[in-house]
C-alpha cells in the first residue's frame, strides 16, 4: 500500500464528485489541445501548401496577401484580372529571360463544382508537367493530365480577339466565335474532390457559377468535363481543386464579358475603351504561377513588377508566415480563454476537495493516530487533486483526438484544414503533466486544511 | 517503558483554562499490563493521548519507549507513535473504504513501512485472530467482534513495544468483549508487549496486572 493508492481510493469512493470534476478538466484540456492542434495543423497546412508556388503574379489592385490566399488557398473571390501579356512577358520577353523563369503558368478561377464549392482552376497542361511541388510534378493516383498547351491558348486568344474586335467595332464580316472543342472538355480532380464526390475516371463534372441557393447561381452544362485524371493526395488546397483547360473557361457561356481585360488608354473613358479593338494579349487571367530560377531572378522580378502598372508579384514564402503570425495572435487569444477554463476547472477541484475536508476529519485523525505525519496527509490530498487532474487531462487529450476523428471531415469542409487525429505531439504529454501539476497546486489549500486537522478532538468524536 | 513526572494538560474554554489531566508521578515497566480507571472527566483519554504523543502536555516530563516525547516535535512524535505504539479505540476507528487487510496495512504504511513482507504479515496476523477468510471484507461487512479484531491486528502490525487501548470493550457485549480482551492479552503476553488500557469496567480492569486510579495520581499542588 502506498500514499497514492489511498488517494485513488478516496477518489473512487466519491465517484460522482470525482467524475464531475474530472469532466471539467477533460473539457478544459480538450479545448486547449484542440486549439493547439488546429493552430499547429493549420500552420503545417499553410506552410506545406506553398511548395511549388515560388512567385504568384496577380492583379495590382489587390494586396500581396490577397493574391497569395486567392491563388494558392482559393480564399475569397478573385481580386481582379491581369492580361495574358504579363504571362507572355514572363515566358518570352526580356523579363522572363532576365529572371530565368523556369515556368509561368496562367490560371483563371471563378467557377466551382458541387455544393462543396470545390474551386475550378482553369490552366494549362503545364500544371501537371512543369509545375513542381517538393521537387517533383504533381503525381496522379489514376489517369493523367488533360491536353491544353500554351500554343493552343495563344491560337484561341487570337481567334477570340478577332471575334471580339469585330463585335466592338462593327466591322464585317464577323468571324465565328470559336467553339468549345470536345478534347478540351476534360478535367483533373484533386484527391479530396474524388473522395467527397465519389468520382471515377470517365465521370462528368459540371462547373457552376455562384453558390447553390444564392442569387445568380447557374450551372454550365455546356462545359461539363470528363474526369481524365485524379491527383494523389497532397494535403494542400490542390486536393480540393478541379483543374480544367483554360480554353474551356474562356468559352463557357456567360464568360464573354470577362474574357478580355478592359484596358483604358490615357484620355479615354471605359465606354471608349469598349469600342477599341481587342488584342490577344488582353485575355484575362486571375494569376500566374511563376518560378524564377534563383534569388537574383526573384530580385529582378520584384524590381520589374514594382514599376509595372498591370500586375504585381507576391511571394508566398513571405506572405504566408505573415498571415500565420496574424492567425497566431487569434490562436493566442483562444489559448488564453482555454487557460481560463483550465483555471476554472482547477478552482472547482480545490472547491470539491476542500468541501470534503469536514467530513474527512475523522478519517484524517485516524491516519494521524496511526502515525501519519502532517506531510503525509498533505501529500495524500495533493496527490488526490493531482491524480484527478492527470486523469482528466489524459482523457481530455483522448477526447480532443476523438473529436478530430469525429469532426475532421466537417472541419475540413468548413476550413480546408485536414485534421490528422492520429498525429500526436510531444506538447500533449507536457500538457497532461502540466494540467496534473496545476491540479496538484489546486489541492494545496484543502491539503493545508486537512493536514492541520486536530487529531485528539476528532478521534473522540463518534460521528 | 513509561515514566510521567509532574504532567499537566489544560484546555481553554473561552477565557478560562480547564485542567484536563494531572499526573504527579507514574511509572509503568516494560511488559506490564495496566488498567487506567477513574470517573468521567478525570482525563483518562487525555492521558492516553499524551502517552501516544497526540497531545503535548503543558508541562512535565513524559518518557515513552525510551523517548522524551514531551520534547519531540510533532512530526517526531508522529513517527515515534507509528513505530513504537499501537492504538485500539472504543469506536474501532477502521477506515470504511478499505478492506480488513488494507486497514491493517495502513498501520504498517504509517509505522514501519508497508513494503517488503508487510502484506504477508498483515494476512498472517488476521488469520491468527480468525479472520483469514475475511481479508478482503470491508468493515461494514464484518461483525462488531470481527471489526475489533481487525483493529487489534492494526495495532500490532508494527510489532510495537506499547499498546494503548481506549475503552476497547465499550461497544461490545460482555462475551465478545471478554473474547477480544483475552485475545489481546494473549498476543501481548506472547510478544512481551506493554499494555495500557483505559476502562470503566472493573471486571476488565481486574484482569490486568495492575490498576491505576487517575484520581490518585493528582499531585498536591494540582489538587490545591
Amino acid at each position: 500500500m502506498r500514499l497514492w493508492s489511498i488517494s485513488l481510493r478516496n477518489l473512487r469512493i466519491r465517484a460522482v464528485a470525482t467524475t464531475l470534476t474530472a469532466l471539467a478538466i477533460v473539457v478544459a484540456t480538450a479545448l486547449y489541445a484542440a486549439i493547439l492542434l488546429m493552430a499547429e495543423q493549420t500552420k503545417q497546412r499553410y506552410e506545406g501548401s506553398i511548395g511549388g508556388f515560388q512567385a504568384v503574379v496577380g492583379p495590382k489592385d489587390a494586396s500581396q496577401l490577397e493574391v497569395v490566399l486567392n491563388t494558392i488557398f482559393h480564399v475569397g473571390d478573385s481580386a481582379g484580372l491581369i492580361p495574358l501579356r504579363v504571362c507572355n512577358d514572363l515566358r518570352n520577353s526580356r523579363v522572363g529571360r532576365r529572371a530565368q523563369v523556369h515556368y509561368a503558368i496562367p490560371q483563371a478561377r471563378g467557377d466551382s463544382v458541387s455544393h462543396y464549392n470545390f474551386p475550378v482552376v482553369a490552366t494549362l497542361d503545364e500544371m501537371f508537367t512543369l509545375f513542381q511541388r517538393g521537387g517533383a510534378p504533381l503525381s496522379f493516383a489514376q489517369g493523367g493530365p488533360f491536353a491544353f498547351s500554351y500554343q493552343e491558348l495563344q491560337e484561341l486568344a487570337e481567334q477570340l480577339a478577332a471575334y471580339e474586335t469585330a463585335q466592338r467595332t462593327g466591322s464585317e464580316p464577323v468571324p465565328p466565335r470559336p467553339l468549345l472543342r470536345a478534347e478540351w472538355k476534360k478535367c483533373v480532380i484533386g484527391a479530396r474532390v474524388q473522395k467527397k464526390l465519389g468520382l471515377q475516371l470517365g465521370d462528368v463534372v459540371t462547373p457552376v457559377h455562384g453558390k447553390m441557393g444564392e442569387f445568380g447561381f447557374h450551372e454550365h452544362p455546356e462545359a461539363a468535363c470528363e474526369v481524365v485524371g485524379i491527383l494523389a493526395p497532397t494535403n494542400s488546397p490542390i486536393d480540393a481543386t478541379i483543374f480544367l483547360p483554360l480554353g474551356t473557361h474562356l468559352l463557357i457561356d456567360g464568360h464573354e464579358e470577362g474574357v478580355f481585360v478592359l484596358e483604358i488608354p490615357a484620355g479615354k473613358n471605359p465606354d471608349d475603351a469598349r469600342k477599341l479593338p481587342a488584342r490577344a494579349d488582353q485575355i484575362a487571367l486571375t494569376a500566374i504561377v511563376a518560378d524564377p530560377k534563383d534569388h537574383f531572378g526573384a530580385q529582378f522580378l520584384r524590381r520589374e513588377f514594382g514599376t509595372r502598372p498591370d500586375a504585381q508579384v507576391a511571394w508566398p514564402q513571405f506572405e504566408v508566415p505573415k498571415f500565420l503570425r496574424t492567425m497566431g495572435s487569434i490562436s493566442d487569444a483562444l489559448e488564453v480563454v482555454a487557460w481560463l477554463v483550465l483555471f476554472g476547472a482547477a478552482l472547482s477541484i480545490a472547491a470539491v476537495i476542500y468541501n470534503t475536508m469536514n467530513e474527512r476529519r475523522r478519517e484524517i485523525a485516524i491516519m494521524r493516530s496511526l502515525g501519519a505525519r502532517r506531510g503525509q496527509v498533505f501529500a495524500i490530498i495533493v496527490l488526490e487533486a493531482g491524480l484527478l487532474s492527470l486523469f482528466g487531462a489524459a482523457l481530455g487529450i483522448v477526447a480532443c483526438h476523438a473529436a478530430a476523428f469525429g469532426f475532421g471531415e466537417y472541419v475540413e469542409d468548413m476550413t480546408g484544414v485536414h485534421l490528422d487525429w492520429t498525429q500526436f505531439a510531444v506538447w500533449e504529454i507536457w500538457l497532461v503533466f502540466g494540467v496534473g501539476a496545476i491540479g496538484a497546486l489546486a489541492g494545496v489549500l484543502p491539503a493545508v486544511k486537512g493536514s492541520t486537522t486536530q487529531v485528539a478532538d476528532n478521534l473522540a468524536q463518534n460521528y | 517503558m513509561i515514566r510521567l513526572h509532574n504532567v499537566q494538560k489544560s484546555y481553554r474554554q473561552g477565557s478560562r483554562a480547564v485542567l484536563a489531566c494531572a499526573v504527579d508521578h507514574l511509572e509503568i515497566a516494560a511488559g506490564e499490563q495496566v488498567a487506567l480507571i477513574g470517573r468521567s472527566g478525570t482525563g483518562k483519554t487525555t492521558l492516553l493521548n499524551i502517552l501516544a504523543g497526540i497531545l503535548r502536555p503543558d508541562r512535565g516530563e513524559v518518557e515513552v519507549v525510551g523517548a522524551r516525547i514531551d520534547q519531540l516535535s510533532e512530526s517526531a512524535r508522529d513517527r515515534h507513535r507509528g513505530q513504537h505504539i499501537g492504538m485500539v479505540f472504543q469506536t474501532f476507528n477502521l477506515l470504511q473504504p478499505f478492506t480488513a487487510l488494507e486497514n491493517v496495512l495502513l498501520g504498517a504504511l504509517f509505522g514501519r513501512g508497508a513494503g517488503g513482507d508487510a502484506k504477508e504479515r498483515a494476512a498472517a496476523l488476521l488469520a491468527k485472530v480468525g479472520l483469514g477468510d475475511r481479508l478482503h471484507h470491508r468493515p461494514g461487512e464484518l461483525s462488531v467482534g470481527q471489526v475489533q479484531r481487525v483493529a487489534i491486528c492494526r495495532a500490532l502490525i508494527n510489532d510495537p513495544e506499547l499498546v494503548l487501548m481506549d475503552e476497547p470493550l465499550g461497544n461490545q457485549d460482555k462475551t465478545t468483549g471478554n473474547q477480544v480482551l483475552d485475545l489481546l492479552l494473549q498476543l501481548a503476553s506472547e510478544h512481551g508487549k506493554t499494555v495500557v488500557m483505559v476502562t470503566h469496567d472493573p471486571e476488565s480492569a481486574a484482569r490486568m496486572q495492575r490498576t491505576v486510579d487517575l484520581a490518585t495520581l493528582r499531585g498536591a499542588e494540582v489538587l490545591a
